[in-house]
C-alpha cells in the first residue's frame, strides 16, 4: 500500500458496512421507482385507466409521494454517509492531502457506487414488477386484460431518479470537502444536530394547519369550477395541500421534540426524549417521508375494500336478479327465447316484466368552454335541446319497480340511486322534452326524484303524457327493459353468461356505443360541423377505449359499452375479473409503499442505534440495567414507528372519509362507502399487524447493536 | 523558523464578531519545545489552526522557514501541511481501518513519497517510540497512550520542520501523558524535531523550554525554564497560570 488510492480502496474495504447502507439505499429507491413507473407506464395498465380519470390522477398522486420518499431517503443517507466519511476525509486534508486529490478519490467511488447501486436497482426494477404481477395472476385472478407488457420510455424516468441521486451524492460529496476549516470536516461526525426550542403551540397550530390544508385543498378546485367557472390547470389543487404538509411537520416535530403529555413523570423517557432531540431534523423529515408514505399506501389500499365492499352491497340489494334493455331496432332475446335458454341451463324464471322505454330530446344547461391565458374557463347556457334520456311512463315504472307511483300531468320525476344521491352526473331535472322524430316538444315541471338505482338516470312521466310525446317515434328511438327474476340466482351463472353472450351476438354495429354516447349530441355536433367525441369512429383519438363486441369479457366492455346487462350472478362472479388490471394495480402500488416505509423505518432506526451505541455503553457503565437500557431504546423506536403509522393512517382515513362524505350528493355516507369504511378498518388492522411484526424485529435489532454491541 | 506577526482572527457568530486572535506575536527556533497554555477561550487552538493552515488568518503575517503561508495557494498549503508540518490531536484521529504501521506511513502515503525509505523510517520510529511490537495491530487494540505515541510517530514520518500538537496528553492519565511528553523529548533530542504544543497540563508545559501564556487573543507572559529545575518550572507555571486566574 504505497499509494493514495491504495489506502483509500483498503479503507472502503474496511468501511463496507457505509457503502453497503448507501448503495442498499440508492438501489432500493431506483428498485422501487422503477417498479413503480414500469407498472404506471405499462401499456396494460394505461388501456385500462381512463385518461384523466380519477384512478390515474390517484396513481399519479401516489407516485410523486413516492418520488418525493425516495428523494428525501436517498438525500438522508447520502447525508449520513458523508457524516461518518467526514472524520477520514477530514484527516487526509489535515495531513497534506489537497482537497483534488481527495475530491477525485470520492468522485471516482462515488460515480461507481451511484451507477452500479442504481443500475441495479433500474436493471431489476422491471422484473420485480413483473414477478409480482405474475404472483398475483397466479394466485388471485387472472385475464387476458392482465398479461403484462412494459414501455421502454418509462426507464427514462428511472434514469432521470439515477441521475439525481448520482449529482445528489457528488454534490454532497464536493460539499463535505469544501468546509474553510479543515478541523470542522475532521469533526462533523462528532456534532449533533440539535433542534432549535419548538414552542408547545406548534402541536395544536399544526393540527389546525393540517386541518386548513386538507380542507382547501379538498375544496379549492370546487371551488375554482363551481364560483369561479375556471378549470385550474393539473397541479394547483395539490399547492393548497401545503399548509396540511406544514402542519404535518409542526405536528410531528413537537411530537418528537416535546412530546404530547405533561411532564408529570418527566425523568422517565429522559434519555430517549433527549436523544431523539439531538437526532433533530433528519429524523422529523424522515417521519414526515414516512407519515406521507403510509397515507399514500393506505389510500392505494382503500381502493379494494371501497369498491369491493361497495359491490358487493350493491349487488346483494338489488331488488331484481337480472335487467337489460335494449334499443327496439334490435332483435335480442325476449320471454319466450329467454325461458328456452333458461330451461336449456335447468333455470326457472319467476317473474318477468318487459316494459317499453323511449329516448327523447331534453333541455339544460351548456357550459360552454374559452381557453384563455389563465386556463379554460367557461359559460352557462341555456339550451332548449342539448342531450338526450330515456324516458319511462309511470305505469311501466311501477311495473318494474312494484310501486305504486301516480305523477301529475305536465310533471316530470327523475330516477337517482337508492341513497338519494344523482353521483354529481345525474340532476334529475329537464323542463323541455322533445320527440326528436316528430319535433313535437312538451314542457314540463320537475317533480320530486325517485330512488331506484337500477334505474338511474332515467326519467318518469305521467302515462298520458308519455303518450302523446312519443307518438310517431322510430325503433331507433324506442327501447326495451326487462327486469326478471330466477329460482335460484346463485346457481344460474352459466345461464346468465350465455343470455349475456346472445344479447353481445345479437347487437348490431349501431349499438356497438360507448356508455357517454348520446344520439342527440351527435346529431348536434354534426348540424354544428364539430366530430362528437364519444362517436365510435372518434373514441381512440378521443383516449376513450373502443367498444368491441369481440371483447365482451374485458373490464372495458363491461364497464363501458352503452347496454351492458344488470345480472347479479354475472356480476357477482366475474367482479374481481372485471376490475382485476384496476385492482391488482392499487394492491402494487400500496406493496411498494409499505416496502419503502419498512425499509426506511428499519433503516433510520438502525442508524439511531449505531449513532446512540457509545452513549447506551456509557449508561451501562453508570449502573444502568438491561432492561431499562431496553425500554429507553424502545422509546425511539417506538416513536419512529408509531408515530408516523398512527398520523399517516388516521389522516388517511379521516381523509378518505370526508371525500366520501362531501362526495355524496347530498352530501352523506351511503351504506356502501359505510361498508367501505369498515372494510377498510380491517385493512389497517391487518397492515398495522405487519408493521407491529417489522418494529418487533427492528427492535431486537436495535437492542443487539446499541445494548449487546452485536 | 516559524515567525507569527500580529495575527488577528474573528470568527462571525450570527450577527456578532468574536475576536479570538488579537495580534498575537511570537517566534520558534529550531529544535525548541515551546508550550501555549492558557485559559478557555484565550485563542490557544484558533492560533494552532492557524499556524496548521486549517483557517486563514484575518490579518498579520505567519512565516514558516522564511514563507510567508498568506502567499500560497491551497495546494501549496497542503504541501506545507505535509512536508514541513506534523500534527498531533488530542483524541488521535487515527484511522480505525489501518494496522499502527500504517498510520504511521499516512502522511507520507498522501504525499506520494510511501516507499522504501518511509516504511525504513516507519520501522525506526515504531523502534525509537517503543511500539514495534503493537505496529500490526489496528488502534481499537492498543492503549490511549500507545496511540498517541504512535500519532506522535505519524508526525514525524515526513520529517517536518515543525510539530504541532494539540492538548496531546489531554485524552490520557498520567503515566500515558509522561510517555507521550518523552516521546516529544525524544523526538527533539534524537530527531531534532521543534515542537509546538497547545496544552492545559502544566506537567506535560514543565518540559518544555518556554511556554507562552495567552490570555484573551493576546500574549499575557512568556516563561523560559532556563537553568530551572522541571518541577521550579512547574511550579513557577502553576504561579504564573493561579495570576491570571485571580485577574
Amino acid at each position: 500500500m504505497t499509494t493514495f488510492s491504495q489506502l483509500y480502496a483498503r479503507l472502503r474495504r474496511k468501511d463496507w458496512r457505509q457503502y453497503a447502507l448507501l448503495a442498499g439505499c440508492c438501489f432500493f429507491s431506483v428498485l422501487l421507482l422503477t417498479a413503480y413507473v414500469c407498472m404506471m407506464r405499462s401499456p396494460t395498465i394505461l388501456s385500462v385507466l381512463p385518461e384523466g380519470g380519477d384512478s390515474r390522477k390517484q396513481v399519479m398522486m401516489i407516485f410523486a409521494l413516492t418520488v418525493i420518499g425516495c428523494g428525501v431517503f436517498t438525500l438522508y443517507a447520502s447525508g449520513l454517509f458523508f457524516r461518518q466519511k467526514s472524520r477520514q476525509l477530514g484527516l487526509f486534508l489535515a495531513l497534506g492531502a489537497t482537497r483534488r486529490q481527495v475530491a477525485g478519490a470520492l468522485t471516482r467511488e462515488l460515480a461507481l457506487l451511484a451507477l452500479v447501486s442504481c443500475g441495479a436497482g433500474a436493471l431489476l426494477g422491471a422484473p420485480l414488477a413483473w414477478g409480482i404481477w405474475q404472483v398475483f395472476r397466479a394466485a388471485v385472478v387472472d385475464t387476458q386484460e392482465m398479461a403484462l407488457t412494459f414501455d421502454s420510455r418509462a426507464y427514462l424516468l428511472a434514469l432521470g431518479f439515477s441521475l439525481f441521486v448520482l449529482g445528489a451524492l457528488l454534490l454532497l460529496g464536493r460539499r463535505s470537502i469544501r468546509r474553510t476549516n479543515i478541523m470542522d470536516i475532521v469533526q462533523e461526525s462528532h456534532q449533533s444536530e440539535p433542534i432549535r426550542r419548538v414552542p408547545r403551540w406548534y402541536g395544536p397550530v399544526g393540527i389546525l394547519l393540517l386541518i386548513a390544508g386538507g380542507a382547501l385543498g379538498y375544496g379549492m378546485p370546487t371551488f375554482f369550477i363551481q364560483v369561479l367557472r375556471w378549470y385550474p390547470p393539473d397541479g394547483l389543487g395539490a399547492v393548497f395541500y401545503l399548509p396540511a404538509l406544514a402542519g404535518l411537520y409542526m405536528i410531528l416535530l413537537h411530537t418528537v421534540v416535546n412530546g404530547w403529555r405533561r411532564k408529570r413523570n418527566q425523568y422517565k423517557n429522559l434519555i430517549a426524549t433527549s436523544m431523539m432531540q439531538f437526532q433533530g431534523r433528519q429524523t422529523v423529515r424522515n417521519m414526515l417521508v414516512m407519515t406521507v408514505l403510509v397515507a399514500g399506501a393506505y389510500f392505494a389500499s382503500f381502493y379494494i375494500p371501497m369498491l369491493g365492499a361497495g359491490a358487493a352491497l350493491g349487488y346483494e340489494t338489488r331488488p331484481v336478479d337480472y335487467a337489460y334493455h335494449w334499443r327496439a331496432d334490435q332483435d335480442l332475446p325476449q320471454r319466450q327465447e329467454t325461458e328456452e335458454l333458461a330451461g336449456a341451463y335447468g333455470v326457472t324464471i319467476t317473474r318477468w316484466v318487459q316494459t317499453p322505454a323511449a329516448v327523447l330530446g331534453v333541455d339544460g344547461i351548456a357550459h360552454l368552454e374559452t381557453e384563455g391565458a389563465l386556463g379554460v374557463t367557461y359559460t352557462e347556457e341555456y339550451r332548449p335541446l342539448l342531450t338526450s334520456a330515456v324516458f319511462l311512463s309511470e305505469s311501466a315504472y311501477n311495473a318494474l319497480t312494484r310501486q305504486n307511483l301516480d305523477l301529475a300531468p305536465g310533471t316530470i320525476a327523475g330516477i337517482v340511486d337508492d341513497d338519494g344521491s344523482g353521483n354529481g352526473m345525474f340532476g334529475g331535472e329537464a323542463t323541455r322534452l322533445t320527440n326528436m322524430v316528430t319535433g313535437q316538444v312538451l314542457e314540463v315541471t320537475p317533480a320530486e326524484p325517485l330512488c331506484y338505482t337500477m334505474l338511474f338516470g332515467r326519467f318518469v312521466l305521467d302515462d298520458g303524457d308519455y303518450e302523446r310525446i312519443t307518438q310517431g317515434l322510430t325503433d331507433r328511438w324506442r327501447e326495451n327493459q326487462v327486469f326478471f327474476n330466477v329460482a335460484d340466482c346463485d346457481g344460474s351463472y352459466e345461464f346468465a353468461k350465455a343470455l349475456f353472450h346472445t344479447i353481445v351476438a345479437r347487437s348490431g354495429p349501431e349499438v356497438e356505443q360507448f356508455d357517454a354516447y348520446d344520439q342527440v349530441e351527435e346529431i348536434l355536433a354534426c348540424q354544428a360541423g364539430e366530430p362528437y367525441p364519444y362517436a365510435r369512429e372518434n373514441l381512440a383519438s378521443a383516449g376513450y377505449e373502443v367498444i368491441d363486441y369481440d371483447q365482451m369479457d374485458s373490464s372495458s366492455f363491461r364497464l363501458a359499452w352503452k347496454y351492458m346487462p344488470q345480472f347479479r350472478v354475472l356480476d357477482q362472479t366475474d367482479f374481481v375479473k372485471t376490475m382485476a388490471v384496476y385492482l391488482m394495480l392499487f394492491v402494487f402500488i400500496a406493496i411498494v409503499c409499505f416496502a419503502a416505509v419498512f425499509v426506511i423505518a428499519f433503516t433510520r432506526c438502525m442508524t439511531l442505534a449505531f449513532t446512540s451505541a457509545e452513549v447506551y455503553e456509557n449508561l451501562r457503565r453508570l449502573g444502568a440495567s438491561r432492561a431499562y437500557l431496553c425500554q429507553s431504546v424502545r422509546g425511539q423506536v417506538r416513536r419512529v414507528f408509531c408515530t408516523p403509522a398512527l398520523v399517516g393512517t388516521s389522516l388517511i382515513y379521516a381523509f378518505y372519509a370526508m371525500i366520501l362524505y362531501f362526495n355524496g350528493d347530498p352530501a352523506g355516507i351511503t351504506a356502501g362507502e359505510g361498508a367501505g369504511l369498515a372494510a377498510c378498518l380491517g385493512v389497517i388492522a391487518g397492515v398495522s399487524l405487519l408493521l407491529y411484526g417489522v418494529y418487533r424485529l427492528t427492535l431486537r435489532k436495535a437492542c443487539q447493536v446499541t445494548i449487546d454491541g452485536a | 523558523m516559524l515567525n507569527v506577526q500580529n495575527v488577528h482572527k474573528s470568527y462571525q457568530v450570527g450577527r456578532t464578531t468574536y475576536e479570538v486572535l488579537k495580534g498575537i506575536s511570537l517566534s520558534i527556533g529550531k529544535g525548541e519545545f515551546v508550550a501555549v497554555m492558557g485559559p478557555s477561550g484565550s485563542g490557544k487552538t484558533t492560533l494552532l489552526n492557524c499556524i496548521s493552515c486549517y483557517i486563514p488568518v484575518d490579518q498579520g503575517q505567519i512565516t514558516l522557514d522564511s514563507r510567508p503561508l498568506a502567499e500560497l495557494g491551497e495546494d501549496q498549503l497542503a504541501e506545507v501541511r505535509n512536508r514541513k508540518l506534523g500534527f498531533v490531536f488530542q483524541d488521535f484521529l487515527l484511522l480505525d481501518g489501518l494496522t499502527v504501521r500504517e498510520n504511521i506511513l499516512l502522511p507520507a502515503i498522501i504525499g506520494g513519497g510511501a516507499g522504501k525509505a518511509a516504511e525504513d523510517r516507519a520501522d525506526r520510529l515504531c523502534q525509537v517510540f517503543g511500539i514495534r511490537p503493537i505496529q500490526d495491530k489496528y488502534p481499537a487494540e492498543i492503549s490511549g497512550g500507545e496511540k498517541q505515541r504512535t500519532a506522535v510517530a505519524r508526525a514525524l514520518i515526513n520529517e517536518p520542520l515543525l510539530i504541532l500538537a494539540d492538548e496531546p496528553t489531554g485524552n490520557l492519565d498520567s503515566r500515558s501523558s509522561r510517555a507521550v511528553i518523552d516521546a516529544f523529548r525524544q523526538a527533539r533530542d534524537t530527531l531534532g524535531a521543534t515542537i509546538f504544543m497547545v496544552t492545559h497540563d502544566s506537567f506535560a508545559a514543565s518540559f518544555c523550554d518556554r511556554v507562552i501564556l495567552l490570555r484573551d487573543g493576546t500574549v499575557e507572559q512568556v516563561l523560559e525554564k532556563g537553568a530551572d529545575s522541571r518541577t521550579d518550572f512547574q511550579d513557577c507555571l502553576l504561579d504564573a497560570v493561579r495570576r491570571m486566574g485571580r485577574e
